[in-house]
């Protein structure tokens, strides 16, 4: 089962019909936010083990942008839902 | 200056001219209809409504609030319109006819030779007749649907057609499988 993701909108696919985006944590700084906050959300991640989220757009199904919540060390899934739901989006 | 255009298919040349038809056939349409319908930010369930299957075309799902239309009454132009009339302000409407690809393969082994390449359940039970999906075979997304027990649609875009119908021979290789432009 490691390498299935199920998608909230086409069941369960194989990983292959995703590209991972990356670490869906960090959340955007204000425009005029300083320097050094803006460095940090660009490129400072951390790189833990365990339960991570992410982002995925399943690029051969819907094509939608996902926010998947997996383990990277054991590669359970632990949640897979749309990410226009954490923007509270149109759909 | 004046072009005269001539519409080739993005098959002619690669296929047909068969010798016999096998039991497993691979049909490739020559002039089907084929249209994207995107629902307007929160008119989905009001698109899909105005969408439910009639005599004139069929809407399969590709995504959330997006579908493909495929007519064989309409002509590109009309099927477009038709929809736009139909559909108003509820969604949007773009002609894929010169630029997708639609296939059908029927056969008694027809899901067997797509689970060669396809990694989504295909039995009846899970994937039954009238639904749809995009779904990857081997390398390409294509869009998928079941029409009969052993009938099934494949839409692509049309510069992936001829590497898709290779790829289909190839997981057809342990069947019976033919190949021609479809006649109607
Ligand atoms: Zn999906």
């Amino acid at each position: 089962m490691a390498s299935l993701i199920p998608c909230p909108h086409c069941g369960t696919r194989p990983r292959q019909e995703f590209s991972v985006r990356g670490d869906a944590t960090p959340v955007r700084p204000a425009p005029m936010a300083a320097d050094e906050v803006w460095n940090d959300y660009m490129h400072v991640r951390a790189n833990p083990r365990g339960r991570i989220r992410e982002h995925w757009q399943h690029i051969a199904g819907c094509r939608r942008w996902l926010v998947v919540e997996r383990d990277n060390f054991t590669h359970e899934v632990f949640s897979v839902s749309d990410a226009s739901l954490e923007q509270g989006g149109a759909r | 200056m004046a072009y005269d255009y001539q519409a080739v298919h993005a098959l002619d040349g690669t296929i047909g001219a068969i010798s016999e038809r096998r039991a497993n056939h691979l049909a490739v349409h020559r002039a089907t209809a084929i249209a994207v319908v995107l629902a307007a930010p929160g008119q989905t369930a009001e698109a899909a409504g105005i969408l439910v299957a009639n005599g004139e075309f069929e809407a399969r799902f590709s995504g959330p609030g997006e579908w493909l239309i495929l007519s064989e009454v309409h002509a590109p132009e009309t099927l477009c319109a038709e929809l736009s009339v139909r559909l108003g302000d509820f969604a949007f409407v773009i002609d894929q006819s010169h630029g997708r690809v639609a296939l059908t393969l029927a056969g008694p082994d027809a899901a067997r030779i797509l689970a060669n390449g396809i990694a989504i359940d295909l039995h009846a039970d899970v994937f039954p007749v009238g639904r749809a999906a995009n779904v990857l075979c081997n390398h390409l997304s294509v869009n998928l649907a079941r029409t009969a027990a052993d009938s099934f649609d494949l839409v692509v875009m049309r510069s992936f057609a001829e590497a898709l119908v290779d790829d289909l021979k190839t997981m057809a290789r342990s069947h019976e499988l033919s190949v021609d432009f479809a006649t109607r």
